[in-house]
């Protein structure tokens, strides 16, 4: 299966880098465009597009952080930075927007009450993407 | 709320548009960002490289030439990875001192044996001495480098204990030195490498200057870059001549050295001068080339990584140990072997002595050759690292055009390596590339250099004497070395002054007396701009505006507009050549109707720009002091040659307006596409 478009959330973990590689070569052989986004979840307290600078310079950072790293890995990243009330739908939405046919997103391994946890957002996209998704957890051992 | 938000997201380059999702009350905000920018915080965006990428083709063109001859442009928070540390800091900046090795035994023979044959057995006592001064010099700056961790070049240490005139009589010797080092480093290279490759010798200045290029391209790619290409060529040699030399001695240990008889024409060719003290001394001055490797390392301690002093004062210990080593090597085994320098220059002493002890012609003795030839040059790329990094310290400083201070594509001072590029290779070709005629304008200035800053050294020992332990030894290490110095810089002097040094030392005071004055200009020019307390309140202008019109188009009717938006009082001023021109302006003029006032001026001379001035100047005596704002209407071409045949006489005024005073110029550009575009759209 050769992907076109492949969408690469980006929430500042641990598991980004390997996420960002694991696309690249995923997206070589049918040089498909690759998109990392990251979503700045504002809090319902506050407007939904406030400006909130110390989320805003993490989100800039982090993205600018992958987009070098996908560049050392051969491949090109193209960055958004979005704000919403939930991750999940914003990426759900974003990935329908830019037809994108895999959303791969990265699972840093953690474990809550006995098992794996699988967090809301993967859980969500996971449930309302209407393309593919690829879930990447991290080795247990980092 | 919305209006700060706004506000905010326009000074960090930022839009926000809300976005909706595929269920029914899913918002979400894109924060769309430039790519060329990159936020660091509030209100402030780093620009990044995409800014300069080049438009068109030419443009393209050009930057992949960039881009192949220097590389990729390197961001200046990458700094610290572009450092050098021991073994590439060995090759950047002991290069020349180690090189040097490779011609000053042969200098000292070839000022000897003006005396005949004999007089070279005077070669190994002035080697000895020459190795004792160099150790007295590298364990003084030992304290210099540890004084000074971030950079202890003889201009900061003279400037900083002695005064600033003290540091730019450093700074002037210094560069005077750094530049004929290129010339001497190149000149010698040239030599050798003609020694194996005869038939190169007629072309040796054109080669000379091939190679100054060949340096400054290389780095103007930046130090680490420069160190990478540069340390196998040091490296090289160093593993061939200790080669030589272990054979070479290996072989007198055993009593096997093989016999060397010089040419009865090299003989005979010498002996023309009485040996005389004045003899020995020139023979020492032309051997003390050697010491002129040392203060690059002290003034290039930034270059080093981490921790930076103590790296470099482990690259000048190694730098002194190689060259003593190598140096008292040779004048052993020429002294033993009884070696003749070639009058002629053709072959040098290191090319006799290897091709006596290991065979004319062997792979070994093209070995020693090649890379003999290579690190000469090469040692010129320690003056390549040293010259930019102090003119840039002289430009922060004020006491050189502020251009040399500023960092190229690749992190090197680009403006000093072009400079030093130019002066070296206009020495070599007006020395006809030879090293005999240009060491004497050589190592007096360095000497002059080493003097001021261990005399400094001695002042800055002094000041701290309740604060430092053990200041009256340092102290007293240091002023042994400005003793040391001095005795050499006036013995060089003195040698070598009727043999061109003279020129060195006029050289000196011109130079002095020129960064002086751009020193004064600059203070001037500080004082006249600086502000003792920021008036947060604005000063209030109410300024005249004048639009200039040739003809009422778009290009005058916009250039109206934004004079209309900026003041209310605006004139339009019209220069005609006749009477009958003049009143078709103002029929149209009348025609159009507009809130500005025109007025006309004749110019039965036909000329535009001096009338203008006049007129203006008139409008000036009316009420003194106001400032007047002239917005030139001007229309920018498709194409760039196009622009040759519009706005010359608006080029004129500009440059004439630029120098008058309360006047401000603005342009309000007009494209000629823009105009396209209205045109075929009113006419649908």
């Amino acid at each position: 299966m050769a992907y076109k478009k492949i969408l690469v959330p980006l929430a500042g973990s641990a598991v980004d880098p390997d996420v960002v590689r694991l696309a690249v070569s995923i997206g070589k052989p049918a040089k498909a465009r690759l998109y990392g986004v990251h979503v700045i979840e504002v809090r319902w307290n506050l407007p939904l597009d406030a400006v909130l600078d110390a989320e805003l310079d993490h989100g800039e950072e982090l993205l600018a952080s992958a987009a070098r790293i996908a560049a050392q890995s051969g491949g090109e990243l193209e960055t958004e930075l979005l704000q919403a009330r939930e991750a999940a739908a914003a990426i759900v939405d974003i990935a329908r927007e830019r037809q994108c046919d895999l959303v791969l997103m990265g699972m840093p391994y953690r474990r809550r009450l006995g098992r794996t946890y699988v967090s809301r957002t993967v859980e969500e996209v996971y449930l309302g993407a209407h393309c593919a998704v690829l879930a990447y957890r991290q080795e247990a051992s980092q | 709320m919305s209006e700060e938000r706004d506000r905010r997201s326009a000074l960090d380059l930022l839009e926000r548009h809300v976005e909706h999702g595929k269920r029914p009350g899913d918002r979400y905000v894109r924060i769309v960002r430039p790519r060329e920018f990159r936020r660091r915080g509030p209100g402030y965006v780093v620009a990044g490289e995409e800014v300069l990428a080049p438009e068109g083709r030419v443009g393209r063109v050009g930057d992949a030439m960039r881009r192949f001859l220097f590389g990729a442009r390197i961001p200046s928070e990458h700094e610290i990875h572009e450092r050098v540390g021991i073994i590439k800091g060995l090759a950047v900046f002991a290069s020349d001192n180690i090189s040097s090795s490779a011609y000053a035994t042969e200098e000292i023979m070839r000022v000897l044996v003006l005396a005949g044959v004999g007089a070279l057995t005077l070669t190994m006592p002035i080697t000895l001495v020459i190795v004792a001064v160099l150790a007295i010099v590298v364990a003084s700056y030992q304290q210099t480098l540890r004084a000074y961790p971030n950079g202890g070049g003889s201009y900061i240490v003279a400037s900083d204990n002695l005064g600033p005139f003290a540091g730019l009589v450093a700074a002037g010797a210094l560069m005077t030195d750094y530049v004929l080092t290129v010339s001497v480093s190149i000149a010698a290279g040239d030599e050798a490498l003609t020694s194996i490759f005869p038939e190169l010798y007629p072309y040796r200045v054109a080669l000379g200057v091939a190679f100054v290029f060949l340096l400054m391209i290389g780095n103007l790619r930046g130090i680490r870059e420069s160190a990478t290409i540069f340390a196998l060529p040091t490296y090289a040699y160093l593993v061939a001549i200790l080669g030589m030399l272990a054979f070479g001695l290996f072989r007198m240990v055993t009593g096997t050295l093989p016999a060397y008889q010089a040419p009865p024409a090299w003989r005979a060719a010498h002996g023309v001068e009485a040996l005389g003290i004045l003899l020995v001394l020139r023979a020492f001055a032309s051997g003390s080339v050697a010491l002129s490797g040392v203060e690059a390392v002290s003034n290039g301690i930034p270059a080093f990584k981490p921790p930076e002093w103590k790296n470099a004062r482990v690259v000048l210990i190694l730098m002194g140990t190689s060259f003593g080593v190598v140096f008292l090597g040779m004048g052993v085994l020429a002294g033993r072997l009884g070696i003749v320098p070639d009058p002629t220059e053709e072959h040098t002493v290191v090319s006799i002595l290897t091709a006596t002890l290991v065979g004319d012609g062997t792979p070994y003795h093209y070995f020693v050759q090649i890379s003999t030839a290579l690190i000469l040059v090469l040692a010129a790329n320690t003056a390549f690292a040293d010259f930019p990094r102090l003119s840039s310290i002289l430009a922060r400083d004020g006491f050189m055009p502020h251009q040399f201070a500023y960092r190229g594509d690749r992190l090197a001072f680009s403006t000093g390596i072009i400079v030093l590029s130019l002066l070296a290779a206009g020495l070599i070709v007006g020395f006809g590339g030879s090293v005999t005629a240009l060491i004497p304008l050589y190592t007096i200035g360095v000497f002059v250099a080493f003097t001021l800053s261990q005399s400094g050294m001695v002042r800055h020992w002094w000041k701290l004497k309740t604060l430092e332990r053990g200041w009256w030894w340092r102290a007293t290490f240091n002023g042994l070395g400005a003793v040391a110095t001095a005795v050499v810089a006036v013995v060089v002097g003195v040698a070598k002054f009727a043999l061109g040094a003279w020129m060195v030392l006029v050289l000196i005071p011109i130079m002095i007396a020129v960064m002086w004055g751009i020193g004064s200009h600059y203070r001037r020019v500080r004082d006249a701009m600086t502000l003792e307390r920021p008036d947060p309140t604005l000063p209030k202008i109410s300024p005249r505006v004048v639009v200039p019109v040739n003809r009422l188009d778009r290009s005058a009717l916009r250039a109206l507009a934004f004079a209309r938006a900026i003041a209310s009082d605006v004139l339009a001023v019209h220069v005609s050549e006749t009477l009958e021109e003049g009143q078709r302006m103002r029929q149209r003029w009348e025609r159009w109707a507009g809130p500005v006032p025109l007025a006309i001026v004749e110019s039965p001379y036909r000329v535009l720009v001096q009338p203008l001035l006049a007129y203006l100047d008139a409008l000036d005596e009316q009420e003194p002091g106001r400032t007047t704002v002239v917005v030139l209407p001007e229309f920018v071409p498709h194409h760039f040659w196009e622009s040759f045949l519009h706005n010359q006489a608006a080029l004129r005024l500009k440059f004439r307006l630029f120098f008058r005073r309360n006047t401000v110029v603005c342009d309000v550009p007009f494209h000629l596409d823009e105009a396209f575009g209205e045109a075929s759209e009113s006419a649908s």
